[in-house]
């Protein structure tokens, strides 16, 4: 048992920050949007190598550099293209971005459709492989700060590539993913508005000096910790166990996330200007996803 | 980063676990375990099971071997108390010695003091209690008003205190006492329980036998000699040893186990297969596992002598989350384990009914991160 981050992973981290904060302002035009994705940061992600390090150097580095992507205010694709799509291809590398699918429901609006080259579709034994054709997807607008998009017409699943048997993998990955995407998220909304309570003031004092604000925070802050150990667990181990647990613990507390911390952002906080949403509605969208909490914890009761 | 146990910890795991299967009677589970770890029965069962482990080697394999010991790291502590808590901790009290006693003698005690105390409680057959709260002290220790004057060549103690776990067998106490005026000038003092003038009255509750106690002390006289540290140095002295006590406690190991027990029981009985029931114990299971990492950080971070903040602090708080879930789950769907259905069910529920005050209040737990890990304001 070692919680602390070797050499190699440590300067991984601080490479990858690098360059994300070296690109993660938004532009003055998508100040007022739900989402933005950075495409040129997504090239220079994968030109650098940061969406192959789950191939190079394993599941748990792809997690770490999903929750250093999850913590910008901008948008990046890293988690289903760096993390889920070596698990299930191996040495062959995929082109991204890549959205997950639940191939039950194709019509409904998918996450990440609109800026995806290829999907994984999970078709309950198999999954499938198809290339996305940038015609077939309109996008949807949604509070849910990802693009969203749904095809004009159903994809044609028979040219897609067929992974037998890999719909459990792709599954268990997606949870992994999810965990990971949310730890970094939830760690950066609330740092975000842990500086926003500790600078605006009410009846005189910082929101931050009331203790009942400050109860909250803890919480939250708890959560934000838990689920990244959780995630690095998971993304480390390979149990799916894990992976149910640290999927389950993430969709369970985003309610508490996002209703606490929008909360102690008042009003403010229900302004796109205010970078909040960025994360929070990420949260949500990621709550539902690869089952939902209620699908985990029946799989987490399953092992017992 | 690595979340698993090396080959020596795993060693050491099945170690403690042979030694369990030796030491523990055939019917611990049965006659010991529901009665509590803090019954007369197994506060004096203590003394047997300690011994034996210290002729293991297992009782204080953490301290230094001068005091016993065998200076081994803070995994092997922590793995030790692991398997003690989900086997329904048959070290009774002398988990205390072990943990946070003791390492505060190591440090702050005078060598006849480290003579005298620490064979002792590593030989295993010392039984202490834990003299901090009063009936107008609890979370607010600052507040205690039991008070040892100073005689020149002793200590007269007077006052009295509550909540004392273990007292009526306890054959030494760990006593707070105020010595000046000011909040914090408070000393700690080890004294027998046989001292005249102590006198302990139990008293019934919700939790069970044994934890509930008042000790009196009526004109103690207590020598200088048995002064822990410089008078007044008391709230150092247990600022340091509760900092061992918050992590001490392996909250989730016992839940993830209690849970197991109640789940087998639900199987038994065909009602597991109801997914509401399924999913709320999968929810419970999760939050226990997220204590238990939040907890691997805190010993990893002693591991890696890195200062710890609130981690601790921490780790109690998300502990607790789980815990109040699972109360809630075994009384909804174990309805007779309060009723006399299931006795380990209903020790392991009545046992948690203070787990939000002891050792600090859950709000105390959380005021401590908001300020030290946070960077949030106090009250003006």
């Amino acid at each position: 048992m070692n919680f602390q981050l070797t050499e190699e992973q440590s300067a991984l981290v601080a490479a990858v920050q690098q360059i994300l904060q070296d690109h993660a302002d938004l532009p003055q035009s998508a100040r007022a949007a739900s989402h933005w994705f950075n495409e040129t940061l997504q090239a220079l992600l994968a030109e650098n190598g940061y969406l192959n390090v789950g191939r190079e150097f394993g599941a748990l580095e792809a997690a770490l550099v999903v929750i250093e992507a999850a913590k910008m205010p901008v948008l990046t694709e890293v988690a289903a293209t760096a993390l889920i799509a070596p698990q299930l291809l191996g040495e062959e590398s995929l082109e991204g971005p890549v959205a997950i699918l639940n191939g039950r429901d194709l019509s409904r609006a998918h996450r990440n459709l609109p800026i995806a080259r290829h999907a994984l579709i999970d078709l309950g034994d198999d999954v499938a492989l198809l290339p996305i054709e940038a015609e077939n997807v309109e996008t949807v607008p949604s509070i849910l700060a990802y693009p969203f998009g749904r095809f004009r017409r159903p994809p044609d699943l028979r040219a897609a590539r067929r992974l037998r048997c890999q719909a459990g993998a792709l599954r268990h990955w997606w949870r992994v993913a999810l965990s990971a995407e949310s730890a970094g998220a939830a760690q950066a909304a609330v740092a975000f508005t842990l500086n926003h309570v500790k600078q605006r003031h009410v009846f005189g004092h910082p929101v931050a000096v009331f203790q009942s604000v400050q109860h909250r925070m803890v919480q939250c802050h708890m959560v934000a910790t838990a689920l990244y150990y959780l995630a690095l667990r998971a993304a480390w181990s390979g149990k799916v166990y894990d992976a149910d647990v640290a999927a389950c613990y993430a969709q369970q507390h985003i309610k508490k996330l996002v209703v606490d911390l929008h909360q102690f952002s008042g009003a403010m906080g229900v302004t796109n200007e205010f970078a909040l949403h960025l994360w929070t509605y990420r949260l949500r969208a990621l709550q539902t996803e690869a089952g939902g909490m209620v699908e985990c914890a029946l799989d987490i009761a399953r092992h017992r | 980063m690595e979340f698993g146990w090396t080959a020596e910890q795993d060693e050491f795991r099945e170690r403690v676990r042979a030694a369990l299967d030796e030491l523990l009677p055939a019917d611990w589970d049965e006659v010991y375990v529901p009665q509590s770890y803090a019954s007369d029965l197994q506060v004096e069962f203590s003394r047997t099971f300690c011994a034996g482990l210290a002729e293991r080697g297992l009782l204080v394999p953490h301290w230094p071997k001068q005091y016993g010991g065998n200076d081994a790291d803070d995994w092997q502590h922590f793995v030790l108390g692991e398997e003690m808590k989900a086997a329904g901790e048959p070290r009774g009290p002398q988990y205390m010695n072990v943990n946070w006693i003791g390492p505060a003698i190591m440090r702050y005690g005078s060598d006849a003091q480290r003579r005298e105390h620490l064979l002792g409680i590593s030989s295993g057959k010392i039984i202490w209690c834990q003299g901090f709260s009063e009936p107008g002290a609890g979370t607010d220790l600052a507040s205690l008003k039991t008070r040892a004057e100073n005689r020149g060549d002793h200590y007269l103690v007077n006052g009295s205190k509550i909540w004392t776990s273990y007292a009526r067998k306890a054959d030494r106490c760990f006593l707070l006492a105020r010595t000046g005026a000011g909040r914090k000038e408070i000393s700690v003092f080890l004294l027998p329980m046989s001292t005249p003038g102590i006198s302990v009255t139990s008293f019934p509750g919700l939790i069970k036998d044994g934890h509930l106690n008042e000790v009196f002390f009526s004109d103690v006289k207590v020598p200088v000699s048995a002064r822990l540290g410089e008078e007044g140095a008391g709230w150092k002295i247990i600022t340091y040893a509760l900092s061992y006590e918050r992590v001490g406690v392996t909250r989730y190991h016992a839940g993830l186990e209690a849970l197991n027990i109640a789940i087998g029981k639900l199987k038994k009985q065909s009602r597991f297969d109801d997914p509401v029931m399924q999913s709320r114990a999968g929810m419970i299971a999760a939050k226990f596992e997220a204590a238990r990492l939040l907890t691997y950080r805190v010993v990893d971070l002693r591991v890696h002598r890195i200062a710890d903040t609130a981690e601790a602090n921490l780790c109690r708080i998300a502990s607790l989350d789980a815990v109040e879930d699972l109360m809630d789950f075994l009384v909804q769907y174990v309805p007779d384990c309060l009723t006399g259905g299931d006795a380990l069910l209903e020790d392991y529920y009545r046992i948690n009914i203070p787990a939000g005050i002891t050792g600090g209040t859950n709000e105390l737990q959380l005021d401590l991160v908001a300020r030290r890990a946070l960077g949030m304001p106090g009250r003006t």
